[in-house]
């Protein structure tokens, strides 16, 4: 046995043990389930197991050679999460905590991020008709948007929104006023 | 032929050679020329350009005392001869393991609604679940143990790679790596350099260097709070730059720093990354270092012929029984060696 080796290994260990870093701000949409914000890059390996299970291939992997390059994020400009929980169910580390694919539970404890309108755009409330897409597909209803006025624009609720990305998705084209950005209570903790 | 063996130089260092093994070399020994001509070895077998150093390396009367000891545990005694099958077991674990890391992204890709073996199989080497049971690689599960505290399903999950690699040593870099096609590739190119009157160097950093490497790699994952072995273990870059490419993300950094490791090999150090670099080969060292399996060198039937030294990726000196816990259980230098000398055996006790 090689006592040099030994004993950086000992002494990595202890200044690992010695210096924590602070919890970082949310910078990065992560996938349902994922623990908060410092808590996940520690205990994510990068091994692609949520991506590879993912159905709408919403988990992403950044492409550069940064600190951050083998953490998932989720994509939801270009794909929803549909809320399955299959990335949750196939994580080995818990850095994405389970949670079932049940609604209360999916309800109360996912939350991806929050969701951003962009009045100007959005059909209803630039006063160009009446579109009530989003609150049609949201999986939690009146909870996340309410529609309100006669035109029936939409009201979200960040504190109820889980941040699927379904409404951003379902956004009409021309308006695309929906934007899931990071941010929001993360109810994942330490399992 | 036998004068080497026989010769003035050899009978001070070493204990006379046996006598039944005398048979068994005689018989050998023209095969042992053309092989060692084949690969321009330094030494010649009369012994003149031997390099007088690694005789010092076998202490005198060790092969009779290793024989006692053998003779004693018998049922340990298990001795792999004529490594040509321990090489096709070898080749046919190590062809599975890449072909899950390369083939799973693929399958996984194609069979997007998972219609295909549904929960037999999600991950590849590294961090894999088969048929329900998780499997991950004890460096990630001591990144992750170290960053986020003890957690009981991660140890169970790195258990059977651990138990493994403590009764067989860093067996993973010789069977389960899929770097080493890799490697072996950048070992061809080498060669194909050298034949092209290109030079190629050969660093020879030291070995305990990979150990600063794991502390630093475990170190600074802890410290920082990001899984850095996920960033320069080649294994877990691999597997996610197979993923990426099946998904259609491109090749991203992983794969840029796997090139930058494979051009290191190739270019400034043989297998220079494995041997002195690779956190994952230093914990597997450290953690087989008191593996029973060992190679094991018959000093009778040796002619130093140093084809085991240079066959060896990682720097292990098989010939002067200078192998220590960097040793792979490969058993290239069993497969290659001309008379028959060495083996790999199961040991009761340390030498």
């Amino acid at each position: 046995m090689n006592r040099r080796g030994v004993l950086a290994l000992a002494a990595g260990a202890l200044s690992g043990l010695l210096g924590r870093r602070p919890r970082a701000a949310a910078s990065e949409l992560r996938p349902p389930g994922a623990l908060p914000p410092g808590d996940f890059e520690r205990a994510c390996i990068g091994c692609f197991r949520c991506a590879e299970v993912c159905p709408t291939r919403a988990i992403r992997f950044p492409g550069g050679v940064g600190l951050d390059a083998g953490h998932p994020f989720l994509a939801l400009r270009e794909a929803p999460c549909v809320l399955c929980m299959a990335c949750t169910e196939a994580c080995p580390t818990g850095a994405l905590a389970r949670i079932p694919a049940v609604p209360e539970r999916v309800a109360s404890e996912v939350r991806i991020g929050v969701p951003v309108l962009a009045r100007k755009s959005c059909l209803p409330w630039s006063g160009q008709g009446v579109c009530r897409l989003c609150a049609y597909v949201c999986p939690v209803g009146s909870r996340a948007v309410e529609l309100v006025g006669p035109q029936q624009a939409p009201l979200f609720h960040p504190e109820g929104c889980v941040g699927c990305g379904l409404c951003e998705e379902a956004c009409p084209e021309e308006a695309r006023a929906i934007r899931i950005v990071p941010g929001g209570a993360r109810t994942g903790g330490r399992a | 032929m036998s004068g080497k063996q026989n010769g003035p130089g050899a009978q001070g260092l070493r204990a006379a050679p046996e006598p039944e093994g005398d048979g068994l070399q005689r018989l050998r020994l023209p095969r042992a020329l053309t092989v060692v001509r084949r690969l321009r070895c330094r030494s010649s077998i009369d012994g003149s350009q031997r390099r007088p150093l690694d005789h010092l390396g076998t202490p005198p009367g060790q092969s009779a005392a290793a024989r006692r000891a053998r003779g004693l545990l018998q049922p340990w005694d298990v001795a792999l001869r004529g490594g040509r099958a321990y090489q096709r077991l070898r080749r046919a674990v190590l062809m599975v393991s890449v072909l899950t890391v390369v083939g799973t992204p693929f399958l996984a890709a194609r069979f997007a609604d998972r219609t295909w073996p549904a929960g037999l199989f999600v991950g590849a080497t590294g961090a894999a679940r088969l048929l329900d049971v998780e499997l991950v690689d004890p460096l990630m599960s001591a990144g992750v143990w170290l960053a986020r505290g003890a957690r009981p399903g991660l140890l169970g999950a790195a258990l059977p790679v651990l138990l493994l690699v403590v009764v067989l040593g860093r067996f993973f870099c010789g069977w389960l790596c899929p770097y080493l096609p890799l490697l072996a590739v950048s070992n061809a190119v080498r060669w194909a350099l050298g034949k092209l009157g290109i030079p190629t160097l050969d660093l020879r950093l030291p070995g305990w260097l990979r150990f600063l490497v794991l502390g630093a790699v475990l170190g600074g994952t802890a410290a920082l709070g990001i899984q850095l072995a996920a960033l320069v273990y080649p294994p877990a870059l691999l597997a996610r730059s197979a993923y990426r490419l099946a998904f259609g993300l491109g090749l991203g950094g992983g794969a840029a720093v796997l090139a930058a490791v494979w051009l290191f090999d190739t270019t400034v150090s043989r297998a220079g990354f494995c041997r002195s670099l690779c956190p994952g080969g230093a914990l597997f060292s450290l953690l087989g270092a008191r593996s029973p399996v060992r190679v094991r060198r018959e000093a009778g039937a040796c002619t130093d012929c140093t084809v085991c030294d240079v066959v060896c990726n990682l720097g292990q000196r098989p010939m002067s029984d200078r192998l220590d816990a960097g040793c792979e259980r490969c058993g290239r230098c069993v497969a290659s060696c001309p008379t028959g000398a060495l083996a790999l055996s199961l040991e009761g006790r340390r030498r």
